[in-house]
Formats: C-alpha cells, structure tokens, sequence
C-alpha cells in the first residue's frame, strides 16, 4: 500500500518520532554498542516501542554505515554519532579504489541489516530504514565544500561520485527491504544548501534512480531550511517528505501534491531537548491545529532526536498527538 | 565607477578568477590605488554577493566561488596595499570548535570577512582550545572568531574563553560566535563579546568590534 492510503486509513494522526539514540537511556547502552550489535541495536529500538507505542519504527540514524562500507576512514566516538574525517577523493580516478568492493559483506551494513530482520520479525508496526542520499555520500567522499564548488566547475566529478554512490545505495537499501523494512528513508542533508536546479541535477536524479530500484514505500529527509527545494523533492518519486524544524509546514504542504505525505517537524533540541514537557506539548498541539486541514501529513520530529532527548518529552510529545 | 573595477566586480559576481585576477592588473596598470581597488572593486563585490546570498539568487555554492575568485584578485593586490601602507581591517582567528566537523557556514564566514578586508587565519574544524590559544599568541589577532552547528560541541566555544582566560589573552582579543544552534543569550552567557546569525552580520559585527564601521 502506498504511503499516502497508510496514512489516510490510519485512525488519527500518524504519529512518529524520529528517535533512536533516546533509547540508549532505555537500555543503558552506548551509540557505539548500538552501531555494532545488531541486538543490542534491535532491544534498543524495541524498548522505545514498547515505551511509547509510536506508529512507525526506524532503526539508527547513521551516516557512516555506506561511507565505512566503500572504505572511507570513519571514526567512532563512544557516544556521539560517527563521522567520516578526510575525504580522499579529488579526481574521477580517485574513485576507482572503491569499484571493487561489494558493501554488503561490511560488517556494519551486516548490522543494519541484521536489526531490520529481528525488528520485522518482532514488530508490528511500520519498519523503517534509512540509507544516506547520494548527493551526501559524495560529499564524505570529497568533502563537503570541495563538493559545492564542483557543483559549478567539476560537475563530471560530482556525476561521477554520485553515480558510484547510487551503486552502492542500491544494494544494500535492496538488502534492507528483503530484511523486512516497509519504508526505506534516503537521508540527503548536504543538499540543503544547493539551488533547486542543481538539486535536481546532482541529488534529486539519483534519489529517484534509488527510489525506482527499490521495492517499497520511499521517504526522502532532508534537514535544515529546505523550503527552496520542496517542488524538486516531490518530483524524485518520494512518497513522503521529512522535513525539519526551520521550514514553515502549512507553507510547505501547501505546495505539495496531495498524494505525497508531509513528515515532521518538531524542533527536535530547542523544543525536544532543551524544552519541558508542558512546553513539548504546547508545541506539538500548536503543529497539529495548522496542520489540521491537511491530510497528508504525520506527526514527526524535524530530524534525528538527540541521545540526551528527556524521556518525559518523547512521552509529552506522543501523548499530545494522540489527544487529536 | 572606473569600467575596469566595474568588470571586476561582475567577474567576482560569476565567480570568474582569471579575469578577476587580468581586472586586478589592468586596474594596477591603469594606476587605479591598490585601496581603491580594494574597497571599490573586490570589497564592494563580495558585499553584493552577500546581499545576492541572503535574497536567496546565490547559493553556498555561488557564494564559494565568487569568494575564491575576490581571494585570486587579493593575492595580487596584497603587495601593492603593503606598499601604499593600507592595512588589513584587522587579523581573524577562525575555526569550528572541537568534536565538530560543520565547516561550510565556517568558510563562509571567512570569505566573507576576508572580503571585507580582513586577513583571516583559519584553523579548520574540530579544534582544540590550545589550538585557538596556540594562534591567539603567535598570530596577535584582534578577533577569534568560533563556528558550532552542534548543541553537544557549543560547550566547546565556552572552554575555549576559559582557556584564553587562562593563558591571559583574554583582554587582548575579542571572540565572536556563531553557527546554526547558537544565540546571543548563550553567547552572553559564556562571554563572548559577540554573536551573529550569518555571514554578512560576521562581518558588520567584526567591524563594529574593532571601531571600524
Ligand atoms: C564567528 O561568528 C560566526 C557567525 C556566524 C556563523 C558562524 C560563526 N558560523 C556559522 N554562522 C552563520 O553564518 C553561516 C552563513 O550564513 C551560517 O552557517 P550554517 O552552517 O548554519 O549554514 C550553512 C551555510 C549551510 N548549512 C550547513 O552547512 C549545515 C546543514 C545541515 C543539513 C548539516 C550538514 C550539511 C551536515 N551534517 Co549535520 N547538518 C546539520 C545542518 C542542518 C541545519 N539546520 O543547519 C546539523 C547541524 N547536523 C546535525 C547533526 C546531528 C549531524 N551532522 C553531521 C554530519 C553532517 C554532514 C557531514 C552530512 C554535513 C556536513 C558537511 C560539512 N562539511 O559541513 C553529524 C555530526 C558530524 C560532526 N561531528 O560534526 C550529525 C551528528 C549527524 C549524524 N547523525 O551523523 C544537526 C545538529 C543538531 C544539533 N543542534 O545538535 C543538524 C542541525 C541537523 C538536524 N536538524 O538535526 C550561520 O549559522
């Protein structure tokens, strides 16, 4: 079933905190034992779900799950999320050193996969995956600003390196729906500061390329102010967009068809985090009377909560949306 | 305006370094002041891209290049505005702070400021706080200027006072912050002496700090 008819025959609001690391408070466990160990990672997930009975469970939030996979040098804090530090390549021949290898015989892809299959065994809600966007896998390979000017000047190096990532994102996103995810969502943060055509140029193309190859409900997320790039993200085929908390959301919904499903966009650390629950709640009633005259729309955080989330907050959060 | 900086000023708009830099000569050649060059030609340049920046027409992209291009025309003007004794606005001191590795909004801050003429030192991202000190000795910077994007490595900008404190430098620099998840009540509350939203604001507020603008 698409998205847009899962959420149109929901009774309620669909609500659905993007949380993750939270959970660590649950299960008293690092971000680092959580990236590596699949079970420690699935009871993770499961006692948020059992905590707060959300309509949707995604797995964690990692960007350097396909960075680490294609050989990129990642580095692991015990607490805070990993992150990819020197980026190797500058010419098209650099990427040659990464054709070889096949990413789903890393250990960490492995992982993920291994969590989608315990949580679609477990679970009985919607199962969620994230795979990073190819525009921002790009960017961990060339870095984030080399990136953006070879946007203008070397765009057969950005094509190159986003054709690479898309091959690599295919496979194991594949990988990850024969694991049992209902919805995969494509993590794509490093477009946010481009222009709408070059989005459609570098990321959007791609997106949709991932999005056609794979079999199932595709969701594209975006953090930041992405209000410049609504209509380009609509038209890579994304059944919904998760968008964050800057972007003004009955603006935005309203130029979106209304077959593809807003997500979002709770501050997630100046409400979430930093906010009481009176404040959480108050937040959340004030997001769901604007949002009320549209149906395609689920009650979210703007990105990723931090691992510091206050508990009480998620469950302020969830009990206010539910009160609808 | 002279026909020549005015084609400087559209080749940095286009981001164009090689004519920025054929502009810079000609613009010499014609005996144009190295200052005037500066201040009419590639300052006022990147003052627009920053206007072009905020209406939304520039991108980051857009903005890196012509950055890059006013930078190519400073290189060679630099030895001309030695000469005629003009002196840089002032010298910066920038990096992102420790535990984060944002550096986008990092560099535009710099291109920016250095397109106001000021001379920047930056020290990159995920840097310690005896990195920034270690500068703030050797380089008698007027300004140290921190990026954080992070809620967890905002922290980082306060250890970073604390340390200047510490090695007695705190007197004789001024720190500026800045980055998505900051605010000038938190930059009031680790003491820094000021915070501005974006790059073009970097830049006004560097100038009021040293009683320029
Ligand atoms: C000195 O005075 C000054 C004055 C003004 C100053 C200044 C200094 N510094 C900046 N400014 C100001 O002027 C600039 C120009 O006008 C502005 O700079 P900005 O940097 O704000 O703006 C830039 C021009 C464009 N904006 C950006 O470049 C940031 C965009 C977003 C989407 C973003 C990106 C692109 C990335 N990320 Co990151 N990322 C996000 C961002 C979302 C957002 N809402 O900002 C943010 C910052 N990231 C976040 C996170 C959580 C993370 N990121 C991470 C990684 C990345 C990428 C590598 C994928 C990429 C960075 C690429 C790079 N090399 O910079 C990870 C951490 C890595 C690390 N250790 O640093 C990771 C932990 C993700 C993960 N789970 O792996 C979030 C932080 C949450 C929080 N508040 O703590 C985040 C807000 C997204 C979100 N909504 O959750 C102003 O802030």
């Amino acid at each position: 079933m698409n998205l847009i008819d899962r959420v149109i025959a929901h009774p309620g609001r669909m609500v659905v905190p993007l949380m993750g690391f939270p959970g660590t408070q649950l299960t008293h466990s690092t971000i680092w034992q959580n990236e590596f160990n699949a079970r420690m990672q699935f009871e993770t997930i499961a006692a948020l779900v059992d905590r707060f009975k959300p309509d949707a469970a995604f797995f964690m939030m990692d960007l350097a799950v396909e960075a680490g996979a294609i050989g990129l040098p990642v580095v692991f804090p015990q607490n805070e999320s990993p992150t990819v530090k020197h980026h190797p390549v500058h010419t098209i021949a650099d990427l040659d050193q990464f054709r070889a290898i096949d990413v789903l015989y890393d250990g960490r892809v492995r992982t993920y996969i291994s969590v989608m299959e315990q949580m679609a065994a477990a679970l009985d809600i919607i199962k969620g995956a994230y795979v990073i966007g190819p525009f921002t896998l790009a960017g961990l390979m060339m870095g984030a600003t080399e990136l953006a000017i070879a946007t203008i000047e070397r765009r057969d190096l950005v094509h190159a390196a986003a054709t690479l990532a898309t091959e690599v994102i295919i496979p194991y996103g594949q990988a990850l729906v024969a694991a049992g995810a209902d919805t995969v969502c494509i993590l794509e943060p490093t477009a946010t500061f481009i222009s709408p055509h070059a989005f459609d140029e570098f990321s959007g193309h791609y997106v949709r390329q991932i999005f056609e190859a794979l079999d199932t409900i595709g969701i594209l997320h975006i953090c930041g102010d992405t209000q410049h790039l609504i209509e380009p993200m609509c038209a890579t085929g994304a059944q919904g967009l998760s968008l964050d908390a800057p972007l003004d959301f009955p603006a935005a919904i309203a130029q979106m068809p209304e077959d593809v499903v807003l997500i979002g966009n709770l501050d997630p650390v100046r409400v979430m985090t930093n906010g009481s629950p009176a404040e959480v709640r108050a937040a959340t009633h004030k997001l769901l009377e604007d949002m009320a005259p549209y149906p395609n729309f689920i009650l979210s955080t703007g990105c990723d909560l931090p691992p510091e989330t206050p508990l009480d907050n998620i469950a302020a959060f969830m009990e206010a949306g539910r009160a609808t | 305006m002279d026909p020549i900086l005015e084609a400087m000023r559209e080749d940095v708009l286009d981001g164009d370094q090689e004519s920025v830099e054929d502009n810079v000569q000609a613009a010499l050649a014609a005996d144009i002041p190295a200052g005037t060059i500066l201040t009419e030609g590639l300052i006022a340049a990147m003052r627009e891209v920053g206007e072009l920046f905020e209406e939304g027409e520039y991108f980051v992209p857009e903005m890196l290049i012509a950055a890059r291009a006013m930078k190519g025309g400073l290189q060679l003007l630099k030895p001309h505005l030695v000469a005629a004794d003009v002196q840089p606005a002032g010298r910066i001191i920038a990096g992102t702070v420790q535990g984060d590795l944002h550096d986008i909004g990092k560099n535009l801050v710099c291109m920016m400021l250095e397109g106001a003429g000021f001379e920047i030192i930056d020290l990159g991202t995920d840097v310690p706080p005896e990195k920034f000190v270690e500068a703030a000795q050797h380089e008698q910077a007027d300004i140290i200027a921190m990026s954080a994007l992070l809620t967890t490595t905002m922290p980082n900008m306060k250890h970073v006072i604390s340390a200047l404190e510490t090695a007695e430098l705190r007197q004789s620099v001024k720190v500026i912050v800045g980055g998505a998840p900051v605010t000038q009540t938190f930059a009031e509350s680790i003491g820094a002496d000021g915070y501005a939203p974006d790059a073009s604001r970097a830049t006004a507020l560097a100038q009021s700090l040293l009683g320029l603008a």
